[in-house]
């Protein structure tokens, strides 16, 4: 009886092991081909496409989903993954489950995530690219020499957001022209018994903004290239150096009291009621104060500059809110379909968008509607001379951001954040099978 | 496959055949996924390439040579421990307080057993609301006071894993407070009143009589604290993330991290580790609080 009890035990399991496949779920080959780019009006009856989206991007593609259902008849669902975004993404998408579109950051750390060249259609000879800004058409959404990502919005720039009220009121006219005055507005700015900067440990990812500026040069001269190929690491001088001056930074007590403690909703009211005079952030701080203010008093209290060691290069870092990607699902109606909705959402759509997200337009030929605040108009025009940051030039994006906030808390030292960054760095990259790892 | 003739009357009625379709949802659904938790750790399944290589023990020997797990790990037992004093100590006291079966202990007990049914997320992002800087349990600290209170309690980085550990065991309370009640329940009457009649008081009786007799509820309630909380996620997540400063990082939050970052092997490599170290811990944990049962 053991023994027969025994037998059916293992033939249950080989044939479990053998239903569940040894193979991994996300592998699709996906067709392959000619490309073709469909009319932005062709018919689409019947068919429904998915376009997945985060919390704080669902909304976006409202105006265009409407135009394209009422041009085609076809039928566009928005999904909305929970946060963290990008883990769910990755997660749904390894397990084999794909929509047609997605939000995501069009970096090449992030494209390399998702494991593009197997999973999203290339875009290469899409229609709209020459509609581009010249400036801004080859800058983010390429891994490889391939398109695989089309940017919608402008990309989130690190720089400084501060308080012309606060400036002002202490005799500064003119926004700092490089990092040493930048540095010495704030002492300035502390000497009167007014407190620099805001930053929000608590919540963590600002932190490594502070450290990214400071690379702006470095990553014009290559840094991310050297990184990539495993010639320079985070615990060299360049990268080292800059986590350093942050800390020194802090220790001199030039940001807020209560550093530790502070979160992303903080620093927004902070910086509007002028507690503080600075705040090192992207685009979407922007946002949150949109949240608390309306545009007229955005226009009279905040302004934005770029800063860089040598002057004021921005650093650009597209989010997932910027960029969509196409996914090849394997069924070539839907793939083209998916297509045909980019190319309405950067052709005939592109104004009824600009316009109901009130955001700068990327085009030449589309106007950027009057009701875009002017900090937005300042961030927007720095892209174009702007260097790329970690998430957009390294192979792979480490959590340096949460490193940095452990030293803030004071688990880590400088030199253990720049130790943990490279080791997880190293980590991924060997993931990727990137040479020299 | 089939038992013919031989076997009993008892074997036919039962046939062994009638397992399988239990047996195959335990494989499927338990057995496959461990092994391959073994399997996928060996190799260097990621989230940027289709193919899955065989790796050696490559994973292991990084994750080793990183301070993080050495750390999540140290974290994740501190946690564990905690819980189960926390828990147990709570559990033991409120089962002892509502004893009697009371209409108002009925109602109470019910109340403490709430937190049990509700979804962990929600129990941590409460806790999370209350115990913000300028949250409402220093909002009541400071009306009793009568001074502005503004204490982090989630901003220690020596503290915090305490006040989590305290609302994980807060959540758990009512579960373990309902087996310490089962257990009191089977306590002999004689043996108590025999106890009265030697002129034991409250505390005697129940240092040498009721707790000794609590042994197999102590048992389970110690393990599956202990154990159960090896395995935390929700809460800490909920809470803190693993933060200020690393100080929370279960294993598990390191591993949801990992995955997200697309190193599913190492992830899985982890997970691996982390059911090791239950199980080793496990077996010594349980066989000490066995060998307390002895005395019934």
């Amino acid at each position: 009886m053991k023994n027969r009890f025994r037998n059916a035990l293992a033939i249950a399991a080989a044939s479990a092991i053998a239903l569940t496949g040894c193979s991994d779920p996300g592998a699709d080959t996906g067709s392959d081909g000619p490309v073709t780019w469909p009319a932005q009006d062709a018919d689409l009856s019947g068919t429904t496409l998915t376009i997945w989206a985060a919390q704080n991007s669902n909304t976006v593609p409202d105006s265009v989903i409407a135009g394209f259902e009422e041009l085609t008849g076809a039928e566009v669902e928005v999904v909305t993954i929970p946060d963290p975004y990008e883990q769910g993404v990755q997660t749904k998408v390894a397990t084999g489950d794909k929509p047609d579109l997605a939000f995501w950051q069009p970096t090449a750390s992030q494209l390399t995530a998702l494991n593009a060249t197997q999973n999203l259609q290339p875009l290469d000879d899409a229609p709209w690219l020459d509609a581009y800004q010249p400036e801004l058409r080859d800058i983010t959404g390429i891994l490889d020499d391939t398109r695989y990502a089309t940017l919608i919005t402008t990309p989130a720039v690190e720089g400084v957001y501060y308080n012309k009220e606060v400036f002002a009121a202490n005799g500064i006219t003119a926004t700092p022209t490089d990092w040493d005055s930048f540095l010495q507005t704030a002492r300035d700015l502390k000497a009167a018994g007014v407190t620099p900067f805001h930053e929000m440990a608590a919540d963590k990812w600002a932190t490594q903004w502070w450290v990214q500026v400071q690379l702006a040069d470095a990553a014009a001269d290559g840094l991310w290239d050297r990184v990539n190929a495993n010639e320079e690491s985070f615990t060299d001088p360049t990268i080292q150096g800059a986590i350093d001056n942050y800390k020194a930074l802090i220790d001199e007590g030039l940001f807020n009291e209560d550093i530790k403690t502070a979160t992303f909703e903080d620093q927004g009211a902070a910086l509007l009621a002028g507690d503080a005079a600075m705040v090192m952030q992207v685009n979407s701080f922007f946002g949150q104060l949109q949240s608390l203010a309306d545009t007229e008093e955005l226009n009279q209290k905040i302004g934005f500059f770029p800063i860089s060691p040598s002057g004021n290069t921005g650093t650009f870092i597209p989010d997932q809110s910027n960029a969509l990607v196409a996914f090849k699902t394997g069924d070539e109606k839907r793939e083209a379909a998916a297509r045909q909705l980019l190319s309405y959402w950067m052709g005939d759509g592109y104004q009824d968008f600009v316009n109901a997200q009130s955001t700068v337009s990327l085009q030449t030929g589309v106007e950027t509607p009057a009701d875009v605040p002017e900090a937005l108009l300042t961030v927007s025009e720095s892209v174009g001379t702007s260097v790329g940051s970690m998430q957009a030039l390294a192979i792979a994006n480490p959590d340096l951001y949460l490193y940095l906030a452990d030293m803030i808390q004071g688990t880590k030292t400088p030199a253990e954040v720049a130790e943990a960054t490279q080791s997880q760095f190293a980590e991924l990259a060997k993931a990727q099978g990137a040479e020299g790892f | 496959m089939l038992a013919k003739g031989k076997a009993g009357p008892r074997r036919q009625d039962h046939p062994l055949w009638f397992l399988i379709p239990a047996l195959a949802v335990l494989v499927v659904f338990f057995l496959v996924p461990t092994v391959f938790n073994f399997v996928y750790a060996f190799t260097d399944w990621s989230s940027f390439k289709s193919a899955i290589n065989f790796a050696g023990v490559d994973n292991f020997t990084s994750l080793f040579s990183n301070g993080t797990l050495v750390n999540a790990l140290k974290v994740t037992l501190v946690y564990a421990v905690l819980v189960a004093i926390f828990q147990n100590a709570f559990g033991l006291g409120l089962a002892l307080l509502f004893e009697k079966d009371t209409r108002v202990n009925r109602a109470v007990r019910v109340a403490f057993f709430v937190p049990v049914i509700m979804s962990a997320l929600a129990v941590g992002y409460i806790f999370q609301a209350l115990l913000k800087p300028d949250g409402a349990l220093n909002g009541i600290i400071g009306w009793f006071t009568g001074t502005e209170v503004s204490i982090p309690w989630l901003g220690s980085t020596t503290w915090t894993i305490v006040v989590v550990a305290i609302v994980h065991a807060w959540k758990w309370m009512g579960l373990s407070m309902l087996i310490y009640l089962a257990g009191l329940k089977t306590i002999s009457e004689d043996v108590l009143e025999a106890a009265r009649l030697d002129g034991a008081g409250r505390w005697t009786m129940f240092r040498s009589i009721r707790f000794p007799l609590l042994a197999p509820a102590v048992t389970f309630n110690v393990a599956t604290a202990l154990l159960g909380s090896m395995n935390g996620f929700d809460i800490v997540q909920a809470t803190t993330e693993g933060g200020p400063g690393g100080t929370t990082e279960l294993l598990n939050i390191f591993i949801f991290r990992t995955f997200g970052q697309g190193l599913f092997a190492q992830a899985t490599t982890m997970s691996l580790v982390l059911f090791l170290l239950v199980t080793i811990l496990a077996f010594p944990v349980i066989r000490f609080l066995r060998k307390r049962e002895d005395v019934l």
